[in-house]
């Protein structure tokens, strides 16, 4: 047991060379293995849920499942008020999941994705991108880039900045509360061994050498404080990327 | 607690990436991801469920239909009764007035008939009485002037036998009495 803190980034597992500047090497890191983990999760349990699927006289898995899609359905109409938006539907859903057990995933060992700013810009800028799309759909691109300069041409780079400012802000607030939670879980285990090693180091001889290695305090403590930063964080946040997502679409469509 | 302390060993003996950091590969792997994890979910979640639902609701639909047709329908059939069983009542009540009609008219053709026959009667049985009083008449008309010559003819006979006078008498009796 070390007395030193530290808060490392995700492993490198691999690393295949491209050559291609810029993009550099592909980095098998713990981010993308965990992804596919929580990607094959999604994938297996929508597969569970909708087996043999009926009219009538419904199971429980598929009228849970029924739920879930109702839930999105909901989640994406209510939000946009309509169902101008359905093809988000799928989108909405499929971040809204991945982001929950990415972020839940840090209760079983592993390092979650979500705690790699590379996955939350990536979802970032693909909302970003929906974002300017629709507005650009719906206002053409004279009326784009007239909209920057509402309500005075002085405020050009005022809007840009803010426009540039979302997708960075989505990302970052994201990706700083799954990190906070990552530290402080970190923070806190290793205060508990440090306190346990302390505590039992007390008890002389053998016994007392034996228990002051086992982290004994890390039993129990960790898990109230999991229920705020990973649980209630996690999920929280998954609902608030989606949330504005929806919300930042809908509006780009209102535009003008 | 032993995570943190593996991956703290794991940082000398393994590389890791930087804290904070964005890795061109791993942004572009994650959006391609992302992408393929919306894939899945819209195949193996929303198209399966949204196709139950959707067979749900044509099921509800089509139930709702048969019974609003069905509804339609007995609503119709009721209508007919009801208008035939208007046309019945107004039929009976035809059949009956007709047949109360028919019969006061026999009735009253019977009571005239009836009348006409007495008077008829009556007329003949007059003129009957009329004809036999004057056959009656007549015949005692006839009767009296054949008395009164028999009566003449047997004052002249009287003269010519007395013995024949009794047996004209009796005579006469006799076919006055026929």
């Amino acid at each position: 047991m070390s007395n030193d803190f530290s808060v490392v980034g995700p492993k490198i597992y691999a690393t295949i060379h491209t050559g291609i500047p810029v993009l550099g090497d592909i980095n098998i890191t713990e981010t993308l293995v965990v992804s596919w983990i929580v990607m094959a999760i999604i994938t297996g349990l929508c597969i569970f849920l909708t087996r043999d699927l009926k009219t009538e006289n419904i199971s429980k898995r598929q009228a849970f499942a029924e739920m879930l899609v109702e839930m999105g359905n909901n989640f994406v109409r209510n939000n946009t008020g309509g169902n101008k938006f359905d093809k988000l539907i799928p989108f909405v859903s499929a971040l809204f999941a991945t982001s929950v057990i990415s972020n839940l995933i840090s209760l079983v060992g592993l390092r979650s994705p979500t705690a790699d700013l590379s996955t939350e810009a990536a979802w970032a800028v693909v909302v970003f991108i929906m974002i300017t799309s629709t507005k650009i759909k719906a206002n053409g691109v004279g009326g784009y880039l007239k909209g920057f300069t509402t309500p005075i041409a002085v405020m050009t780079p005022f809007n840009i900045l803010s426009e540039l400012a979302t997708p960075v802000s989505m990302a970052c607030r994201h990706f700083g509360n799954i990190l906070s939670g990552v530290v402080i879980d970190g923070l806190i285990y290793w205060a508990l061994g440090l306190a346990s090693a302390a505590l039992f180091g007390l008890i002389p001889g053998a016994v007392g050498n034996f228990l002051s290695k086992i982290p004994i305090l890390g039993f129990g403590i960790p898990a109230i404080t999991g229920v705020y930063f990973d649980w209630f964080s996690g999920c929280m946040q998954a609902f608030i990327f989606c949330m504005l997502t929806v919300m930042y679409i809908a509006n780009a469509a209102e535009e003008g | 607690m032993q995570l943190q302390a593996l991956m703290m060993f794991a940082a000398d003996a393994q590389k890791t990436q930087e804290l904070v950091t964005l890795v061109p590969w791993t942004f572009i792997l994650q959006i391609l991801n992302l992408f393929l994890q919306m894939y899945l979910i819209k195949r193996f979640l929303f198209k399966p469920i949204n196709n139950i639902l959707e067979k749900r609701k044509e099921l509800a639909d089509k139930e709702i239909r048969e019974a609003r047709a069905a509804k339609e329908e007995a609503d119709s059939l009721k209508d007919q009764y009801e208008s035939s069983l208007t046309n019945a009542h107004a039929e009976a009540a035809q059949i009956v007035s007709d047949a109360q009609k028919e019969a006061q008219n026999k009735a009253d053709a019977m009571v005239k008939e009836a009348q006409q026959e007495a008077s008829d009667i009556k007329a003949r049985a007059a003129a009957d009485i009329e004809q036999e009083k004057k056959k009656a008449i007549n015949e005692a008309k006839d009767e009296i002037g054949g008395l009164a010559m028999d009566i003449a003819g047997k004052v002249v006979e009287k003269e010519i036998n007395e013995a024949d006078h009794k047996k004209l008498i009796d005579d006469f009796i006799s076919k006055v009495g026929a």
